[in-house]
């Protein structure tokens, strides 16, 4: 813990990239993740950078990723999640992943297409089989009430004689299906605007049905509206458009419809299985892709922050190699240096790169190492604030005064124990537990201070036997010092019928009457019998 | 509908105001995106703003229609949040903001239905803060009788067509006198809602509706200039809400040319210095543009004032001439054609 005593030395190096060499020593750079770097254009516009077209393509990389993500979620893939560390994959490779992306993005954009005009299809011909079973109803219930139905097609005769001739009118009908949630609206707009001339039946359709742009689940109706005359049809039919009713043509007569009923039950049958052929491909494509997405994800960020920083150096004037100023710890430059070399020979470039210490009377950033026990104690002190560079780090001192105070708050054996129990859980299933990375917010907080929870407990058990508090009981191992006997002088102590018959009883902590060997550890048991234990226990 | 007990209600949803109203784009904001060269660096700098990645979804190469699309996607989101989340007075209020969308949402329907346009085509122009359930079947009225009987007698906008149900059939010359009519109803309407509800709602939304009536009557005047509109039904469309109230419109009603106009300007202290060195000349602004102006300053001084519910007017206002100014700087860009690219209207 010395390193962990003041933040380490850090000093400014200058850094001396060629060209060529500079996005393999980033790439290293960054796996080890020791070295700050400054940003050398701060006046620059984000649009202005050198290096703002590679990150425009990473960008759209992003973004089809991202779509493609959604699609495997959509259908519930699972996405495989290795953990492992892919490395950065150098420039020329990025050509052949924007390949792939563009492949896959565009296969899945025709196959969704292909899937949405199926099941537009298949909506209207369930549509139109649900329609022809209602109407099939109101028909029936239209024809039975034989003498309603001549009476109002009497009135309506007596109108057409009186205007022209003796015609037999016949009421026009359109048949369709709107969403449920329109029905109140577009009955009212109906009625008004057709001035009660015509006659709408509705009937529910049990099933939800399936929209084929969102894929959400909606409830419809079937209607059928009775109208005279072609004006009203024009208007009936405008109306339908604007509540985005669909209509269907549909046979008058039963015969008619019972043929069409079975001729749409076969095209149904058929779409079915085009549809569930179009699924299984759309589903192998993504379980394919599904595989590789995780990786692909951290490889196009990898890059994406390579430039980044690529785009804080800067370009010397020959144009040649990139120039950075970085923040390092001292300690760590050989790490750092072999890490140059590293890149460099991966690059295959000749010309070594350089690191410069500078000095410099800036302040530089406080930088502590910390391994995992001493990582979350290091961010429960960074939260109220970070120490300044080499200053004295409250860290290693928090280790013991954290929990032992949170302790002294706690002090219940009984439930130190179980929260020992969950910390020391959650330290040995570490390896298990770390892999399934949980979106949950609290259990990462917990996860996250095992350590912390494991001391606290451990030190809440020592306070809560001295506290003498086993889950807000006590435990008398040693028998109690106070007996019956140290009384109040003129009380009634010796007299043990008086005792047993009174209330409360008060004992006198100055009497001479006592047995003169206090309990051996911790508090007293007797304190239980106290009427109130908060007064008399702390 | 005091200070003190206002945050019980409505504190969440006006905090949540100011910090979208802290997020409008300042002047270092606009001084980069007047730099950029293409579209895309433009949704490079917008993603260091409040609007974060609106863009990040959009497939290459941006357009200026996708932009402005998702400019107003994001207004609407955040404006209908406020609006689901608020309970009596201000869901009302907010209600009453939506009317003026309704209206032009109406008049544009009717627009291309006359021009025999598919009511498919004109839906999606609509604005989606002004959408209602019958909106869609506008297109089966063809006198405003019709409409009126059909469509809007269940829209909250049913009382404001008192007026206009006179009006014979509807043409191009009648339609714009419905809009204006349309609109006089109802910006006399929230005044009165305003002035009812007290406090420092009424003092900063009364002025801020004053002056959007005397605009809307300077505007009315300088537009009939030279077209079939009598003086006499010019005068019914001047909102009565405003300072120009009651002499100031009657002198406007008389007016034949523009510098008559300018002179009833210059009788109101606050009218005057628009009207002054307005023009279309090159170094000048318009007339339309000081007005922009003005009532941004309006609306910053709306939220000097605490505990009223100018603020969710103030912003939005405040937000469509953001989007209209980064519609108008994205134009520039993509045409390439950079000599006017500075007349926005700078807010902070």
């Amino acid at each position: 813990m010395g390193s962990l005593f003041r933040s380490e030395k850090v000093t400014l190096c200058q850094l001396f990239l060629q060209s060529e060499a500079a996005y393999n020593c980033v790439s290293e750079l960054g796996e080890i993740g020791l070295v700050q770097f400054r940003d050398l254009n701060p006046d620059v516009n984000a649009f202005q950078r050198k290096f703002v077209n590679e990150v425009r393509r990473c960008d759209e990389m992003e973004r089809k990723l991202r779509f493609l993500e959604k699609e495997i979620k959509k259908d519930e893939i699972p996405m495989l999640d290795t953990g492992d560390n892919p490395e950065a994959p150098q420039p020329r490779e990025m050509i052949d992943l924007e390949a792939t992306f563009e492949k896959l993005e565009n296969e899945m954009k025709e196959v969704n297409a292909n899937a949405e005009a199926l099941k537009r299809n298949f909506l209207e011909l369930t549509e139109l089989k649900h329609i022809l079973r209602k109407t099939q109803v109101f028909f029936e219930e239209a024809a039975s009430n034989g003498p309603m139905t001549e009476e109002s097609v009497n009135l309506l005769s007596d109108e057409g004689l009186t205007q022209g001739g003796q015609q037999a009118l016949r009421l026009g009908f359109v048949a369709g299906v709107i969403l449920r949630e329109r029905i109140p609206a577009f009955e009212r707009m109906l009625w008004r605007a057709c001035r009660g001339n015509v006659f709408l039946r509705r009937a529910e359709i049990e099933i939800p049905l399936e929209d084929p742009v969102t894929g959400d689940q909606v409830n419809k109706s079937v209607f059928i509206i009775f109208f005279q005359g072609e004006q009203l049809k024009q208007r009936v039919k405008k109306i339908c458009e604007g509540f985005r009713a669909t209509l269907y043509p549909c046979p008058e007569t039963q015969a008619e419809r019972r043929e069409m009923a079975i001729g749409v039950m076969t095209r149904i049958e058929d779409l079915n299985t085009v549809l569930s052929q179009t699924q299984d491909h759309r589903h192998r494509v993504l379980v394919a892709a599904a595989k590789n997405i995780k990786v692909w994800f951290n490889k196009v960020r990898k890059i994406k922050a390579i430039y980044h920083t690529l785009n804080m150096f800067n370009l010397d004037v020959t144009q040649k190699c990139l120039i950075s100023e970085c923040w390092c710890p001292v300690d760590d430059l050989d790490r750092i240096q072999a890490a140059l070399r590293r890149g460099t020979e991966r690059s295959g470039s000749s010309v070594p790169s350089i690191l410069n210490r500078m000095t410099t009377k800036q302040e530089p950033p406080t930088y502590n190492k910390t391994n995992k026990l001493t990582g979350a104690f290091q961010g429960l002190i960074d939260a109220y604030g970070v120490a300044t560079y080499r200053e004295v780090n409250p860290a290693p001192f928090a280790i013991i005064t954290f929990p032992f105070l949170f302790a002294i708050m706690f002090g219940d054996t009984g439930h130190g124990i179980i929260m020992f129990l969950f910390g020391l859980w959650m330290v040995v299933k570490e390896k298990s537990l770390g892999a399934s990375k949980s979106d949950n917010e609290i259990w990462n907080t917990f996860f996250g201070g095992r350590y912390l929870i494991m001391m606290m407990g451990l030190f809440s058990i020592y306070t809560g036997l001295i506290y003498n508090d086993i889950f807000s009981k006590s435990m008398n191992i040693f028998g109690s010092s106070w007996n019956a006997d140290i009384a109040y002088p003129g009380d009634m102590g010796n007299n043990v019928e008086k005792l047993m018959l009174a209330k409360t009883y008060r004992l006198n902590p100055n009497s001479t009457n006592w047995s003169k060997e206090p309990y051996p550890f911790g508090m007293d048991p007797v304190r239980l019998g106290a009427m109130s234990q908060s007064t008399f226990g702390l | 509908m005091n200070s003190v007990n206002f945050n019980i209600n409505f504190g969440y949803l006006e905090g949540l105001c100011r910090g979208f109203k802290g997020g409008i784009l300042k002047q270092t904001d606009y001084i980069n995106l007047v730099q950029c060269e293409i579209l895309e660096d433009l949704k490079l700098h917008l993603q260091s703003t409040d609007y974060g990645s609106f863009l990040a979804n959009e497939p290459s190469p941006l357009s200026v229609s996708v932009i402005d699309d998702k400019l107003k996607e994001k207004l609407v989101i955040e404006f209908q949040h406020m609006r689901i989340h608020s309970v009596e007075p201000l869901s009302t209020f907010l209600d009453f903001i939506t009317y003026g969308y309704m209206i032009d949402n109406i008049i544009l329907l009717i627009t291309g239905t006359l021009h025999q346009r598919d009511i498919r085509e004109l839906i999606p122009k609509c604005h989606p803060l002004g959408s209602f359930e019958q909106m869609e079947a506008i297109h089966i009225a063809n006198t405003p009788a019709e409409l009126y009987n059909a469509v809007l007698v269940d829209t909250p906008l049913a009382p404001y067509f008192m007026d206009c149900i006179s009006e014979q059939d509807l043409d191009e010359m009648n339609i714009e006198i419905i809009r204006n009519t349309l609109y006089k109803a109802y910006l006399e309407d929230f005044y009165k809602f305003c002035s009812t509800i007290g406090g420092s709602t009424t003092e900063v939304m009364c002025e801020a509706l004053a002056f959007e009536a005397d605009r809307r009557a300077f505007i009315i005047t300088i537009n009939s200039f030279g077209t079939e509109l009598t003086k006499d039904d010019r005068a019914k469309l001047y909102p009565r809400c405003g300072k120009l109230h009651p002499d100031g419109l009657a002198k406007l009603a008389q007016a034949d040319e523009y510098e008559q106009v300018k002179v009833v300007a210059d009788y109101y202290g606050e009218y005057k210095p628009l009207f002054d060195g307005a023009g279309t000349g090159p170094g000048e602004k318009t007339l339309e543009d000081r007005f922009f102006e003005k009532e941004v300053k309006i609306m910053m001084s709306a939220f000097m004032q605490q505990f009223h519910f100018g603020v969710f007017y103030a912003y939005l206002k405040l937000k469509e001439q953001e989007c209209r100014n980064i519609i108008w700087i994205s134009e520039c860009v993509a045409q390439k054609h950079k000599a006017k690219i500075d007349s926005y209207i700078p807010i902070f």
